[in-house]
């Protein structure tokens, strides 16, 4: 057997070349899907590293209580998180809170009550601002910092706010709005701090904090007819070794006091980041669905021309057989001509995507990720749509008289 | 040049090509008995449609007989794969055609070295052969130029080129001058000559009477079998015993003549 691969591709190089514009159109389409595909898959991986990126960043000793059963099925979590959290009523409480707080090693204990409601100053607030009633650790649990002013802490009246610089914009044109007064569900807070912009609006407790209204967690039950709410309870152990056994301890003193019904669960690291991840992915999942349309599209282009290219070749491919090509060699030659097609577009568009990724990530508060498996991904696709695209037509190539195809007028 | 002692490198029992099926059916060969030895030069003449060129591509193994046999150096072509046919194309098969058939968008050099990549040949090297080939033709000059600069001539001295760089046992000319003029045409047929002194057997399909003159054996063809040829007379003219033609004859052969036309011819050109 002869190995002639190299000469095949100096075949393929030939052709290529002869007909530069038609090779790189063909190209193009290839490289606008494998780009579209790259810029999504970077972004939506940008998107949910920011959230582990946060735990990892708050020294890994985090762990996070949040009411229902620890979703296992990646769908189910991501189906049940929304439903589950709007209708039903929270299954963590008060008396939860005063449990967690005294098992050993927890250092920092902070709830999470998420409440909807009309914030009021000088202009109404838009939708989408978060009401939050906490404790004053979720100042060190969630590391919110203020520009000015002070944080909630145990000695400042009930009556004190503490709000995000965006939403100080919003509802009073300036952030520098300490002492000024503003109006959550009716009754009147007066702001103590302005915290620091985080630009962060994805994190694990799924509150914009550039864009909320901070108040105690007495003030936020006052509120709401008196009932304390609370949708995810923040805990911070004295250390990292110290987090499993806190997240043990934690497991079986809820468990007791919820009579043995396991309507919580206890996150921690990538846990917690998980139903965001998930939901990311499955928005990347769908958007490169839609992006793969333009691939499949790009990979028609590929074999629509490499007919035409097989056609107008005819005669061509009559004289290489002539001359002692085998069958096998005319299909791997314009099989080869087909990869370089795609191999080309792949690279290109890998380069184009992330260009375009890091374009678009200036507007947005993440990142896009350079990782290995999205290059993967790429030459693959690209890999996959030359040679599938190129099949046919190298098959029709092959299979061509050499007597009709010399007869051929070309 | 011709030995009788000399293996047949053609063997061709009672070939028979059919095209179309039924009331279309047509015999473009049909019964076609020829031995050809090693070393000749045979022009191959006779109307239209007599199936000169089918019995090209079937020795050229570009097309299949319907039947009979047809023996390359002692081996049946019938029972070899397509696989085993294109290495013999490729090694032992040169072809050289009427309308040149250089792929038009290479350069001379890369068309020369066209049939080497087929070999696995290294590109430095295929250049390198198809440069030495070329020079041969006195066409060392016009390597990078693209065959719509040449003059037809020209053409088929590349073309002649690319069939010999392989260094095949057998050329087919599939009416190699007839795009050409006739100075051209007897500079193209020199060369085929010359490559007959050194060897070489070369099978030419042609129209033109007065190039037969080049050939060491002339075979004129109808209705797809053998009309006429120059080894095997006929038994009801006593003759000489069989003695081939020269490739350019020296004295006239008047005597030996089968074909009438072919004896004037020849005279002509004397």
């Amino acid at each position: 057997m002869r190995i002639l691969l190299m000469n095949h591709i100096q075949n393929a190089q030939q052709s290529l070349k002869s007909n530069r514009m038609r090779s790189n159109l063909t190209m193009l389409g290839v490289t606008i899907g494998v780009a579209s595909v790259t810029t999504i898959l970077a972004l939506s991986a940008g998107a949910s590293k920011v959230v582990s990126d946060q735990v990892d960043a708050l020294g890994g000793n985090i762990a996070v209580i949040r009411p229902g059963a620890s979703q296992n099925d990646p769908i189910a979590s991501l189906t049940q998180t929304k439903t589950g959290g709007d209708f039903a009523a929270s299954t963590l409480t008060e008396t939860d809170l005063g449990i967690v707080q005294s098992i050993n090693h927890v250092s920092a204990v902070a709830p999470l009550m998420l409440l909807s409601g009309t914030v009021k100053a000088d202009q109404t607030a838009p939708a989408g601002t978060s009401i939050v009633a906490s404790t004053p650790d979720l100042a060190t649990i969630s590391n919110l910092k203020v520009s000015t002013g002070q944080f909630l802490d145990d000695t400042v009246s009930p009556d004190t706010a503490v709000i995000g610089p965006q939403l100080s914009i919003n509802i009073f044109g300036t952030e520098e709005s300490i002492g000024k007064s503003v109006t959550v569900r009716g009754k009147t807070f007066t702001v103590i701090g302005v915290l620091k912009r985080m630009n962060d609006p994805i994190n694990y407790n799924q509150v914009d904090f550039d864009n909320s209204v901070v108040i105690g967690l007495a003030s936020g039950k006052e509120i709401n007819q008196g009932v304390a709410q609370i949708q995810q309870i923040d805990i911070r152990s004295n250390s990292v070794s110290d987090l499993s056994q806190t997240i043990i301890d934690t497991n079986k003193a809820l468990l007791q006091s919820h009579n043995n019904e396991r309507d919580f669960s206890v996150l921690s690291g990538d846990q917690i980041s998980r139903p965001t991840s998930q939901l990311f992915y499955a928005i990347a999942g769908v958007s490169a669905a839609v992006a793969g349309i333009s691939l499949l599209v790009g990979g028609i282009g590929i074999m629509n021309i490499m007919l035409v290219s097989v056609a107008e070749r005819t005669r061509e491919i009559g004289i290489r057989k002539a001359l002692g090509a085998t069958n096998a060699d005319i299909a791997a030659q314009f099989i080869i001509e087909s990869l370089a097609i795609g191999i080309g577009g792949g690279i290109s568009g890998y380069v184009i995507g992330y260009l375009l990724a890091f374009a678009i990530s200036t507007f947005l508060t993440f990142d896009p990720v350079v990782n290995w498996q999205i290059a993967g991904v790429a030459l693959f696709i690209s890999l996959v749509i030359g040679t599938f695209s190129g099949l046919y037509p190298a098959f029709r190539a092959a299979r061509k008289d050499p007597i009709d195809s010399l007869r051929e007028y070309s | 040049m011709v030995k009788s002692d000399t293996p047949p490198v053609i063997e061709l029992h009672d070939l028979k090509k059919r095209f179309g099926i039924g009331d279309a059916e047509h015999y473009a060969l049909d019964g076609m008995d020829l031995t050809i030895k090693r070393g000749e030069f045979i022009a191959i003449m006779g109307p239209s449609g007599c199936g000169k060129t089918t019995l090209l591509n079937i020795l050229g193994l570009l097309d299949r007989s319907t039947d009979g046999e047809y023996l390359l150096d002692g081996q049946e072509i019938s029972t070899l794969g397509p696989r085993r046919q294109a290495r013999i194309r490729s090694e032992q098969i040169g072809f050289i055609f009427q309308s040149f058939n250089l792929i038009s968008r290479l350069n001379v050099i890369e068309n020369v070295a066209l049939p080497l990549t087929y070999k696995g040949i290294t590109r430095t090297k295929r250049l390198e052969l198809a440069s030495d080939m070329l020079k041969n033709f006195h066409l060392g000059e016009r390597e990078y130029y693209m065959p719509y600069q040449l003059s037809g001539g020209q053409t088929q001295r590349v073309a002649i080129a690319r069939a010999l760089v392989n260094e095949p046992s057998i050329i087919l000319a599939d009416e190699p001058t007839g795009n050409l003029d006739s100075r051209a045409s007897h500079i193209i047929m020199e060369e085929l000559s010359d490559l007959h002194k050194r060897g070489n057997t070369i099978i030419m399909v042609t129209h033109n009477p007065r190039l037969t003159s080049y050939a060491s054996r002339v075979i004129t063809m109808l209705d797809g079998h053998v009309d006429t040829d120059t080894m095997i007379l006929p038994e009801l003219v006593e003759l000489a015993p069989k003695r081939p033609l020269g490739p350019v004859a020296k004295k006239p052969k008047s005597k030996k003549r089968t074909a009438k036309k072919k004896t004037t011819t020849k005279k002509v050109i004397k």
